[in-house]
């Protein structure tokens, strides 16, 4: 808050141009690469645009938000997924210390349990999570090839309770299965790329938009979903008596903390609200990222060199000439 | 005046071509010798499934009362025995008992393949002082380098699980065994090892009957380094898929339980102490032994 008051006198002192009091403010990014794209795609824009100084403060899911809510720290979280964040979401948002100020990813973000192409190519009869657990053998845990495994996601996702409320539901350890933890989102990345690499079978679950699903193409599995039950029981950790219930699309959207929803320079505010992507889009970065190797802040650069098509309809005019000065 | 504020950096292009030859490479390894290469850590994989299988599987008033053998043993101190089977029993009451003899199975499988490695090491490190100083040299590297680093190539050719968590615990708990042994032979008196050439010992029989035993409670103590090393890294190893306390911490840390992490840390605290506890009194006897000796 000092800052915020000392980069305003300052602002007022010597007034640096139209869009001068927007001030500092700080971005989360998330572990996985869509959210790192994107995160510094704002920064980009917002620092050489609109004259922000926005750093970027990175962070897992939970913890981040649960402190964008109690301290209202860091201010925007560029992509998140409500229907993943469960309670710690709901209670902010009901209580009025988060909110949405606009669209991450248009058309939404899937996750689900995957199997490689090359096993839905050979087994076509494969198309939902009950097939899939008919055939355990053609899925073998990594260390217990006798089972099938269903490779979970990073410890605390809300992705990993809903794997485990489903496996639950579907009784995978009486077909023959085991889940099979993978601690975090690299070893899950890891085991995954084993695992296509020797053409091995496997089931993960696994989201999109994510570059390894286009370096890997996978097929994702069906299932049934029901909203009512999501909420009772899907999406909770403790529950016990899950039924079978699948993701559905999930919105991604950008969220801000009270403080910085309140107080924000209008034209930030509206940045957020036109800001939007689609998942082809986001793949398109994601896929340079992996190719070069690059970091987010390269991926920033290159995006607004490269696709201004897509972001120059994000600001007005004056502020697209600024970037595009910026990036070059 | 640029290339003075701006480092001289090898070309980006370049760089990027070495990164994507050498990532090449390593998928090209997974591809070709993925299936030999996990044949070969499958013995390993079998041995860590035994361990943990035969602690798991023991009722746990027979884990106990083992664990308070072993501490009576080493220790002959009744404090000791009690406060081992204290902490045990507090952990069983947390409802921790499975998780936790998960991680003392990784635990002590782990320190039982660092002693059986670090200890030759430290011995020849000891006798070929230049082959020490670049062995030295690999240590710093074993325990500073980052463990994701080579944790996530790791995954790539092994898979997740236990054979990648033991191996990460095995690179990070051993440097302090070896440093120790090489250490504790250094320290044995001149005045002994003259003594000992004056008795016409041979090599060997120095090596076997004079200075290892001399140098006995300085391996312990670095036995005592490994367990806690081994232990501080079960958080990590739980991040590529290795069951126990350390998933829990995990899992804790991400969704906020902060009372379920203090739990878990606390158990993870609770294990540390009775492995201290033991191996110390076992070393601290050793020395005694050695001081009556002296008088």
């Amino acid at each position: 808050m000092k800052k915020v008051l000392l980069s305003a006198a300052a602002t007022a002192l010597f007034g640096t141009g139209a869009y001068a009091d927007c001030g500092d403010m700080s971005l989360a990014v998330f572990s996985w690469q869509s959210a790192e794209a994107m995160s510094n795609v704002d920064q980009f824009i917002l620092n050489n645009g609109y004259g922000c100084n926005a750093t970027i403060v990175a962070g897992d899911t939970v913890p981040t938000i649960t402190a964008m809510i109690e301290k209202g720290q860091p201010d925007i979280s560029s992509e998140s997924t409500p229907s993943l964040l469960g309670d710690v979401y709901k209670s902010g948002a009901a209580e009025g210390r988060i909110s949405q100020i606009g669209t991450a990813i248009s058309d939404g973000q899937v996750s689900g349990w995957y199997i490689p192409q090359y096993v839905a190519d050979a087994h076509p009869e494969i198309k939902t999570v009950e097939d899939a657990m008919a055939h355990p053998e053609l899925f073998p845990a990594p260390e217990d090839p006798s089972k099938g495994g269903v490779l979970q996601g990073p410890e605390g996702w809300g992705d990993t309770v809903v794997t485990a409320q489903l496996y639950k539901a579907l009784d995978g350890d009486s077909k023959g299965f085991e889940l099979v933890p993978s601690g975090s989102g690299a070893a899950l990345e890891g085991a995954i790329t084993k695992a296509y690499e020797q053409k091995q079978g496997f089931i993960a679950a696994y989201w999109a938009p994510t570059s390894l699903l286009v370096k890997y193409p996978m097929l994702r599995l069906e299932g049934p979903h029901d909203d009512a039950e999501w909420a009772r029981c899907t999406s909770v950790q403790d529950c016990p008596d899950p039924k079978v219930n699948y993701w559905k699309p999930a919105e991604m959207i950008t969220l801000a903390s009270a403080d910085f929803a309140k107080s924000a320079d209008p034209a930030v505010l509206e940045y957020f609200g036109k800001r939007s992507w689609t998942q082809a889009e986001v793949s398109q970065v994601m896929l340079w990222m992996t190719e070069n190797q690059a970091n987010g802040a390269d991926a920033a650069r290159w995006f607004v060199q490269n696709m201004p098509e897509v972001w120059t309809k994000w600001v007005p005019a004056d502020v697209a000439e600024k970037v595009k000065a910026a990036a070059e | 005046m640029d290339w003075l504020t701006k480092f001289p950096q090898i070309d980006p292009a370049v760089l990027l071509t070495v990164k994507r030859a050498i990532d090449g490479s390593l998928r090209g390894l997974t591809r070709s010798y993925g299936k030999a290469i996990e044949n070969f850590f499958y013995p390993l994989q079998q041995v860590l499934i035994f361990f943990e299988k035969m602690i798991s599987a023991t009722p746990w008033p027979i884990v106990i009362l083992v664990l308070a053998a072993v501490a009576w043993a080493a220790a002959r101190s009744w404090k000791v025995v009690a406060g081992v089977v204290g902490t045990m029993v507090a952990i069983g009451l947390l409802g921790l008992w499975g998780d936790a003899m998960l991680t003392v199975s990784l635990v002590l499988t782990s320190t039982i393949f660092a002693i059986l490695i670090g200890l030759p090491l430290g011995i020849l490190m000891n006798r070929y002082q230049t082959a020490g100083r670049v062995m030295s040299t690999v240590l710093d590297v074993m325990q500073t380098m980052p463990p994701f680093v080579y944790l996530i190539p790791v995954v790539m050719l092994l898979g997740i699980g236990r054979v990648p968590g033991f191996i990460a615990v095995v690179i990070y708990a051993l440097p302090p065994i070896i440093r120790l042994t090489d250490l504790g032979i250094r320290l044995v008196d001149k005045e002994v090892l003259e003594a000992a050439d004056a008795y016409g010992c041979s090599r060997n029989q120095k090596l076997w009957k004079v200075q290892l035993p001399l140098a006995m409670p300085t391996i312990m103590a670095g036995i005592n380094q490994t367990i806690m090393m081994a232990l501080g890294m079960v958080v990590i190893a739980s991040m590529i898929g290795v069951q126990g306390l350390g998933l829990n911490v995990l899992q804790a840390i991400a969704n906020q339980y902060f009372t379920q992490g203090i739990f878990n840390g606390f158990a993870i605290v609770g294990i540390a102490i009775v492995f201290d506890r033991i191996s110390q009194a076992y070393g601290r006897r050793l020395q005694k032994h050695r001081s009556v000796g002296h008088e």
